[in-house]
């Protein structure tokens, strides 16, 4: 460090980078996080977070999961952002802890915003759409398989 | 090709590329995190700090967000209480690429795409692209498929690695500085894994392509 860089020095990357980052946490993260908060009272006050809890704690049990945190993967598959809200949201209401936050992490970008993607990735590749299907389920396989291998590494820590 | 000249002479690389992208791999690595040495300051959930702690009623002691809160506002506190490490995290990367860390990291891994993905070494600089924004890694797809320098199988494979996890670097380290204070293993964990995955993905189009072929009478893709 201490090198001078010809056009910007350290100091001035630094605060540029800064100022990114307020304008995509301001523009980007939060509306996503506050999105999501909404979306997790919803399904709190409508009683249809204890169901999906209930409908998908089999599954989500294979991770060793509670079955809420299907949430999170079924936001991420919309916005990666709101994953990360929805996680933080059911940390907030102690359905999801630590430990479950750290194996859904990498899920929330292997499955994150296909949605998005499909337009903004494939779309702009202009990759041959009959690929689509099984490009996002090797997508959300990716997604799968990382939270099984984060699930045995977690035990190192 | 090459001149006589050192070759990075003009690509942007310097030696302390390397040294910034070696930073940045400790710096968010969290090896240092835990150390009480002068040298946890180079880690960033160190540097990142803490929120002042409130007394409640209840006896706890709270940051600003406090307890029990939900909803939308809830939600505002929450992304209010994740800027700091968004705003630090982006610092840092800027930092790393404006000092041509992320270049450094394509030239180490230009060599490799062929063996590990099997696409040219020149979708070094695409695959970068792509870890920091979706947009300019596709567009850089299309290019070179247009110039010729890919073919239609290798356009599908190099797709399918920027799809899963696109975006990386940016994604990860804006909504996922979020989290960073909260995860229970070291920060590089999850993102190496995430990184790793990427590959497998792209293996696993590259073998379900050559699948295809064999199937359509190994009519290969012009």
């Amino acid at each position: 460090m201490g090198e001078q860089a010809k056009k910007k020095n350290i100091i001035d990357l630094f605060i540029e980078g800064c100022r990114k980052g307020w304008n995509t946490g301001i523009s980007n993260m939060m509306p996503n996080v506050i999105m999501a908060f909404i979306l997790i009272k919803a399904l709190n006050v409508t009683g249809l977070l204890k169901l999906l809890g209930s409908v998908f704690a089999p599954v989500m049990a294979l991770w060793g999961l509670p079955g809420e945190a299907v949430t999170v993967l079924v936001s991420a598959f919309m916005s990666m952002g709101g994953a990360i809200g929805a996680a933080a949201g059911l940390l907030g209401s102690n359905v999801l802890n630590a430990k479950d936050v750290t194996v859904l992490m990498p899920a929330i970008y292997l499955m994150g915003s296909m949605v998005q993607y499909l337009g903004r990735c494939l779309g702009t590749a202009e990759v041959n759409s009959k690929y689509y299907g099984i490009m996002v389920g090797i997508a959300i396989l990716n997604a799968l398989l990382a939270m099984w291998v984060m699930k045995i590494l977690i035990v190192m820590f | 090709m090459d001149e006589k000249k050192p070759v990075q002479q003009d690509d942007g690389i310097r030696w302390y590329s390397y040294v910034a992208l070696l930073f940045a791999i400790v710096f968010f690595s969290g090896v240092l995190s835990t150390s009480k040495e002068w040298y946890s300051v180079f880690d960033f959930t160190v540097l990142n700090g803490s929120f002042g702690k409130i007394a409640a009623a209840t006896g706890k002691a709270l940051t600003f967000r406090g307890a029990g809160g939900n909803g939308a506002q809830d939600g505002f506190a929450f992304a209010l209480s994740l800027l700091p490490a968004v705003i630090f995290a982006l610092g840092v990367v800027n930092v790393v690429e404006g000092l041509g860390g992320l270049k450094a990291a394509q030239k180490l891994l230009s060599p490799l795409l062929r063996p590990l993905l099997g696409i040219p070494g020149a979708c070094g600089l695409g695959m970068i692209a792509s870890y920091q924004s979706t947009d300019a890694g596709a567009g850089m797809i299309k290019a070179m498929y247009n110039e010729g320098i890919i073919n239609d199988d290798e356009k599908t494979i190099f797709a399918m690695y920027q799809f899963s996890g696109d975006g990386t670097i940016t994604n990860f380290f804006s909504s996922g500085a979020a989290l960073f204070s909260i995860l229970v293993t070291p920060i590089i964990l999850p993102f190496g894994l995430i990184m790793i995955f990427k590959f497998f993905g792209a293996n696993l189009m590259r073998l379900y392509l050559k699948y295809e072929h064999k199937k359509n009478g190994s009519k290969e893709a012009a």
